[in-house]
């Protein structure tokens, strides 16, 4: 119930603007936003996926989750069959299962193992810091969307408040290989709460530092998405307030056009998109 | 004001308080959603109607709670929801939601229906409902459009026939109009099934207008697969629209990059949808079809899109006045110049002569690979659309090239240009050179010999080549033997080129095969095999009884060559060229036959007696002497091949066997070699028991071996030695332990 007890403190924020500007209706409506501090706090639910959960889509979950000036709902994903981590050799990887093996257990494994060549390599660190974002890894082929996710708020995982309903409004991919993964998984599992989900890839190549610059660039792109959907329920709402007709642009509709203006920026990350189905 | 947006505030604080009770526990939820129906109604403010609606979309789509739950409080939700619509709702979030919670409950009121058939009312606002969202479908904005989509989707999979998983029990079964009974007083099969067809096309036509939204096909290409998996009925159909889209057709200038994105979006998308069916059934009827369109997909979209992108066409206008390159594009005034290379150094052949082009692969390519009519079809349309000016330029560049040649050649070599004098139009007056020669000045001395000569040439008659002088025997034979000596080359070179690839690539004819028509070592063999064999058959008779007799006298015929350099061969690698040797030894054995038949047949009473060389056994047994000393204990598989495979087994043969026995190593080769004899040739079983007899009684170290074989082949041979056999266990079971399979 702490919950509950934050968002009402947080609307009551929300009052002192909206009397000071009483023709702007406000927007904070959604169910979702119970966190933030902002007056225009709507945000888009997101959700990062990668091969292992552990370094791209990790470090995008971290840049989302603590977005300023308000962090996004964000969860995150795997696509791959088990967590694979580099090993002493090519041939020797460290193999772990999704969903029942902690970033801490894998932390304190591999530091056993050999300190020096994990924390050399980065392994350590990343793990580090994905122990501190959220439990352990997830894989998206498990995930039940819709499946209540309170547990998750409840265990202090970042960028989990707003994720309650177990459902978000766009998936970034990070390798062409899990969007593939994402759109088929998506299909076969037909859609079961007839909602309409963004699904993005963004090329990241897996390492530490092509991992950071995507991270940016995924935050770049969720802000983007993000102003223009909090447009549209501004412009929707005033253009019922109003009853005229203009604002018909929606936020679903500028999608193409968002990702083309990102990606002219970001040439060297190639993205794809398409509208699936939750 | 400030009043009331405070209390909104609160108001959506607690419903918000609520909705986390409900996600915490689904049990909540009839009380909740009943509570909350009253506020979130038609009447109640934007913030509170757009809750609303996200809240029961949820509620209704929640895999955590149970449907028999979701179908008790659809009543009432329906019911709210149709006024909500039929006020009527302007806002997109609130319709987007509502269509969304249509969608969900659709089938679960659907199915609710089917087994409460007195719920007319129920059934009512569903339809009213449907019926609200179909026909403002094409109106809404597209935000709403993506969910009409889905919930259109969601009609068609309810109104087909789906799969019955277990016709006893109706609740576990997918809700779709199997589970509808013939007689049901709502719901009319014929009907149903005919709205669902047309709310089909209706949805499939999104890939099939001119100018596709790439939001609108995206939203159905990801939503039919589950309609392609489940509903056989229509999933050919489905399966066939999406194969006649085509994305990128429908690109018209200008491409922007988002234009771009949703192209290649669509195609992606496509491809995943076709991807997601033939990754399920590999069986699928048009798999093959779908993998050649997702393969056309990959290609379309590069063709088109990046095309399109890449190579821009010249700027709009000038963009750099003093850029010459640039202006002269613009400039219609001054035509392209057509850049003609010069020559290369050195006489001229025809193709360098009309050779404009500098890319060295153009110029190497071979026109007469094309048939005519197909260069007919190719040349006749870029005639008509070449650039003229451009023709013109080049025909000038050629004409000037020609002239110039013909006159350098007119002071070289007048008699050659007086000899060839214009009788044909056509033919060029100047003797071009098809191979360069390095050095210009030989070339001239050449054509000014040719010039000279010419004339001569002219007036020769037909040219016979003289009789070669006859050749005598010994040169005869030398020449023979240099011929098998080549033959023999050849056979080098072919094995070690095809055997590798042998038998996997070829098919084996069998029966029907023609020997020696493959051309690889095989058909060199089975050639010199024959020319040993049969080539002079006959002819020799008179020479010598015997290969033996004639080799001795030292007048070797050249078919004992070729035999005395088949059996080198052979030995000179007796594992690898086995096959080699029993093709020889089979070849010869018939070869005898047929002579024997022969002569009988030639036989008249007046001869005493007529003989005819037997090869066979006189080789055979050069040939097993000259590998036996070679063969060791791993070579049993060689060794009982070829016993095998040889077409005759005689008493020497055995006795050379019987004689590997002298060497313990060797015992068991003997032994084992013998008694597959015994068990396959059963024409040698005699032969080979006895052979194995003598060998057990001449050799020890035999003796728990060929015992065995003795035992069950030949009893009473091994009962008298069976006292000896046991004293002699102890010394026998170290050498001849291993042989427990005979």
């Amino acid at each position: 119930m702490r919950v509950t007890t934050r968002s009402a403190s947080n609307n009551t924020t929300t009052t002192t603007d909206n009397a000071a500007a009483p023709e702007t209706p406000s927007t904070s409506t959604t169910t979702t936003t119970s966190s933030s501090s902002e007056t225009d706090s709507y945000k888009l639910r997101f959700c990062t996926v990668c091969a292992s959960n552990q370094n791209r889509s990790m470090e995008a979950h971290l840049r989302l989750s603590t977005a300023t000036p308000s962090p996004f709902p964000v969860i995150s994903f795997g696509t791959g069959s088990l967590v694979r981590l580099p090993g002493p050799t090519v041939t020797q990887p460290n193999i772990y299962h999704f969903n029942t093996t902690s970033y801490s257990q894998m932390y304190e494994e591999l530091m056993a193992k050999d300190e020096r060549l994990y924390r050399y390599n980065g392994l350590l660190n990343m793990l580090d810091r994905n122990r501190n974002l959220k439990w352990g890894p997830e894989r998206f082929q498990d995930w039940v969307p819709g499946l209540p996710r309170v547990d998750h708020v409840a265990k202090g995982d970042k960028g989990a408040r707003g994720t309650e309903g177990g459902v978000v409004d766009v998936i970034i991919t990070c390798e062409e290989r899990c969007w593939d993964a994402v759109v088929d998984d998506l299909m076969a599992k037909g859609s079961p709460l007839n909602r309409p989900v963004h699904v993005f890839n963004v090329d990241i190549k897996d390492n530490h530092e092509e991992a950071l610059v995507g991270g940016k660039a995924i935050l770049e792109l969720a802000h983007r998405l993000n102003e223009a959907a909090r447009l549209e329920r501004r412009a929707a709402a005033a253009d019922w307030e109003n009853g005229q007709g203009e604002a018909r642009r929606n936020f679903d509709e500028r999608v193409p056009e968002i990702l083309a203006a990102w990606q002219e920026k970001w040439p060297h990350l190639p993205a794809l998109w398409t509208l699936a189905w939750l | 004001m400030a009043q009331s947006a405070d209390h909104l505030v609160d108001q959506i604080a607690q419903l918000n308080a609520a909705r986390n009770l409900v996600l915490g526990d689904a049990a909540f939820y009839p009380q909740i959603v009943n509570g909350v129906l009253p506020i979130i109604g038609s009447r109640a403010r934007l913030e509170l109607r757009r809750w609303g609606a996200e809240f029961l979309a949820e509620t209704f789509s929640s895999p955590a709670l149970a449907s028999t739950q979701k179908e008790q409080l659809a009543a009432n939700v329906l019911q709210a929801q149709r006024e909500i619509l039929e006020l009527p709702e302007g806002d997109p979030l609130v319709l987007k939601h509502i269509v969304q919670s249509a969608a969900s409950l659709y089938p679960l009121v659907f199915r609710h229906i089917i087994n409460h058939p007195r719920d007319g009312a129920m059934w009512e606002n569903m339809t009213a409902i449907k019926q609200g969202i179909l026909r403002r479908w094409d109106s809404f904005p597209s935000q709403v459009k993506i969910c009409c989509i889905k919930f259109v989707q969601r009609v068609v999979q309810v109104q087909t026939h789906g799969p019955i998983a277990d016709p006893r029990r109706p609740d576990q079964n997918e809700t779709s109009l199997a589970i509808v009974p013939r007689n049901h007083p709502v719901l009319s099969l014929p009907n149903l099934e005919a709205e669902a067809s047309g709310l089909l096309d209706r949805l499939l036509s999104a890939l099939q207008e001119e100018s596709s939204d790439p939001i609108l096909v995206n939203a159905t290409l990801n939503c039919l697969a589950v309609l392609i998996r489940s509903r056989q009925s229509i999933g050919n159909k489905i399966i066939n629209a999406i194969m006649n889209f085509f994305p990128a057709r429908q690109v018209r200038p200008p491409i922007t990059p988002a234009v771009r994105v949703g192209v290649k979006s669509m195609e992606r998308t496509a491809r995943a949808v076709l991807e997601h069916i033939m990754k399920r059934n590999a069986n699928h009827p048009f798999f093959r079809k779908m993998e050649q369109h997702v393969d056309r997909l990959k290609n379309s979209r590069l063709e088109i899109v990046d095309d399109a992108t890449r190579k821009r066409g010249p700027p709009a206008e000038p963009t750099d006045g003093l850029d010459k390159t640039k202006r002269t594009k613009l400039d219609a005034e001054t035509p392209p110049l057509v850049k003609i290379p010069p020559l290369p150094p050195g006489p001229t052949s025809y193709s360098q002569l009309f050779t404009l082009t500098e890319d060295a692969e153009a110029s190497r390519f071979d026109v007469k690979q094309l048939p005519p009519d197909l260069l007919v079809n190719i040349v006749v349309p870029i005639l008509a659309r070449v650039d003229q000016s451009a023709l013109t330029q080049s025909i000038d560049a050629i004409r000037m090239r020609y002239e110039t040649i013909q006159k350098r050649q007119a002071a070289q070599a007048p008699a050659a240009a007086a000899a060839a004098d214009d009788d044909d139009d056509y033919e060029p007056e100047y003797q071009p050179m098809d191979v360069a020669e390095p050095a210009s000045e030989q070339a001239d001395a050449v054509a000014a010999e040719v010039a000279e000569i010419q004339p001569d040439l002219v007036s020769l008659g037909p040219f016979v080549l003289p009789q070669p002088p006859p050749l005598s025997e010994a040169e005869a034979a030398e020449v023979g033997r240099s011929a098998v000596g080549r033959v023999f080359g050849m056979l080098a070179a072919s094995a070690v080129a095809s055997n590798p690839a042998k038998g996997k690539n070829q098919q084996q004819p069998g029966f029907a095969r023609l020997a020696g028509s493959t051309f690889d070592r095989d058909a060199w063999v089975t050639l010199l095999t024959r020319l040993a064999t049969r080539a002079p058959a006959g002819l020799e008779t008179g020479t010598g009884k015997f290969g033996q007799d004639a080799s001795s006298r030292g007048k070797a015929t050249i078919s004992n060559t070729i035999r005395e350099t088949l059996y080198r061969y052979i030995l000179e690698d007796f594992r690898g060229r086995v096959n080699v040797g029993i093709m020889w030894l089979n070849e010869e054995w018939y070869n005898d036959r047929v002579q024997m038949q022969f002569t009988a047949s030639q036989r008249r009473p007046e001869d005493e007696e007529a003989t005819v060389p037997l090869f066979y056994d006189h080789w055979v047994l050069r040939l097993l002497d000259g590998f036996l000393p070679y063969i060791d204990s791993r070579d049993t598989k060689i060794f009982i091949r070829f016993l095998s495979e040889i077409p005759e087994v005689t008493i020497p043969i055995t006795q050379r066997v019987a004689s590997l026995a002298k060497d313990p190593e060797r015992v068991n080769l003997c032994v084992q070699s013998l008694l597959y004899l015994i068990m396959f040739r059963p024409p040698a079983r005699e032969i080979c028991l006895n052979a194995l007899e003598h060998v057990y009684e001449t050799y020890e170290e035999s003796r728990p071996a060929a015992g065995k074989v003795l035992a069950k082949w030949r009893p009473k041979a091994a009962q008298p030695q069976h006292e000896q056999q046991t004293t002699l266990a102890s010394r026998g079971a170290t050498s001849a332990a291993p042989v427990g399979s005979a």
